[in-house]
């Protein structure tokens, strides 16, 4: 009969060299990965429990929009300092009034994929290069803007807006809540093929 | 094929991956608020998952790091580094694939996007992981170390 090797009742042998080396087993191993997992998640449960508790509440994710929206407003007074945001509430008025013009600083596949209804498609790259004559298209620089785009960590609607105002516009305002925070209020939108 | 089994070769890339994942772990531990936002970019997860997300997954990767660095449980924490690699990827293709330009959330602080330039390195980095998992076996790292000086014989030739 032939000899079991030892390894099947030890997994650690010494090799030819002398130096220790561990034998594959699927067991130690997912022992050893259930040790470090266990333990980042009794480090993480016990030092994130507020965040935790938020995420189960659901209360997360409106913590971390309001915590974005003060990160641009931080990025705004170094950037562009001067700079005027408004909210939803205050740009749906202006919005009913037809008293403001939307400008969407996004992309044009993004703006023609959704956009705020009636907004106006004005692409921060497109504008730097020089692809449009600003003049032929928002000829009253006394005219009250509101600039947007994604939301969240999104700034090309407040670089939009430095843009403008260093091109000698002096009405403009920043929805810092983007077109996400628009349309999650159900505010009128336009979506590819279809409007609401 | 032999320079695959040099044991410095598994050092060098055991400290490579397992430094780099104490570096992206232990910011994102800091400000956990700043790696939950990252995780709301990529519009996938609900509020629950955002918050089971930024509060374990730092952890682990601290810990899975810290192991490799010190060359205990070696291959656990190569396997979970991939299957936590294995996640990266699939969330940055998805993005990529969605054309959304965000931050990947990779490294607080570093601007990295969650683009194919990232999908690339992730899987560069899926690699050496894999080649920890199947050839390292932590010979050469400061807890063998220790455990060298430590053994008798050694203690025996000192005395």
């Amino acid at each position: 009969m032939m000899d079991i090797p030892d390894i099947v009742a030890n997994p650690i042998l010494k090799s030819p060299r002398n130096q220790t080396r561990t034998v594959f087993s699927w067991t130690i191993i997912i022992k050893d990965c259930s040790w470090i997992v266990g333990l980042a998640i009794l480090l993480g449960g016990v030092l994130n429990y507020t965040l935790l508790f938020d995420g189960i509440d659901g209360k997360l994710i409106a913590a971390i929009q309001q915590k974005q929206l003060t990160d641009l407003r931080q990025k705004a007074e170094q950037l562009y300092p001067g700079s005027s945001f408004i909210n939803l509430v205050s740009s749906k008025k202006l919005y009913d009034d037809k008293l403001a013009l939307f400008l969407d600083a996004r992309t044009a596949p993004e703006y023609q994929s959704a956009h705020i209804y009636g907004a106006m498609s004005l692409p921060i790259r497109t504008l730097v290069q020089g692809d449009i004559q600003l003049d032929k298209v928002l000829p009253d620089k006394g005219a009250l803007l509101i600039t947007y785009c994604d939301g969240g960590e999104c700034d090309i609607g407040l670089e939009l807006a430095k843009e403008l105002s260093e091109r000698g516009y002096n009405n403009i305002f920043i929805l810092g809540e983007g077109y996400p925070g628009w349309e999650a209020a159900g505010y009128p939108i336009e979506k590819a093929g279809m409007r609401q | 094929m032999k320079l695959l089994h040099n044991e410095y070769l598994h050092l060098a890339v055991r400290l490579l991956i397992g430094g780099l994942f104490l570096y992206a772990g232990l910011p994102k531990i800091m400000d956990t608020m700043g790696f939950a936002s990252s995780i709301y970019n990529y519009k996938l997860f609900s509020s629950l998952l955002i918050g089971l997300t930024a509060a374990f997954i730092p952890w682990v990767e601290v810990l899975a790091g810290l192991a490799l660095v010190l060359g205990v449980k070696v291959r656990s924490a190569a396997l979970i580094i991939s299957l936590l690699l294995v996640v990266f990827v699939s969330l940055a293709a998805i993005s990529a694939i969605r054309g959304l330009d965000i931050d990947c959330g990779c490294f607080s602080g570093v601007e990295r996007k969650a683009n194919w330039l990232a999908i690339y390195e992730d899987i560069a980095l899926l690699g050496c992981s894999f080649f920890i998992f199947y050839l390292d076996q932590g010979i050469i790292s400061p807890i063998a170390l220790i455990k060298k000086i430590n053994s008798p014989s050694k203690k025996d030739a000192i005395s």
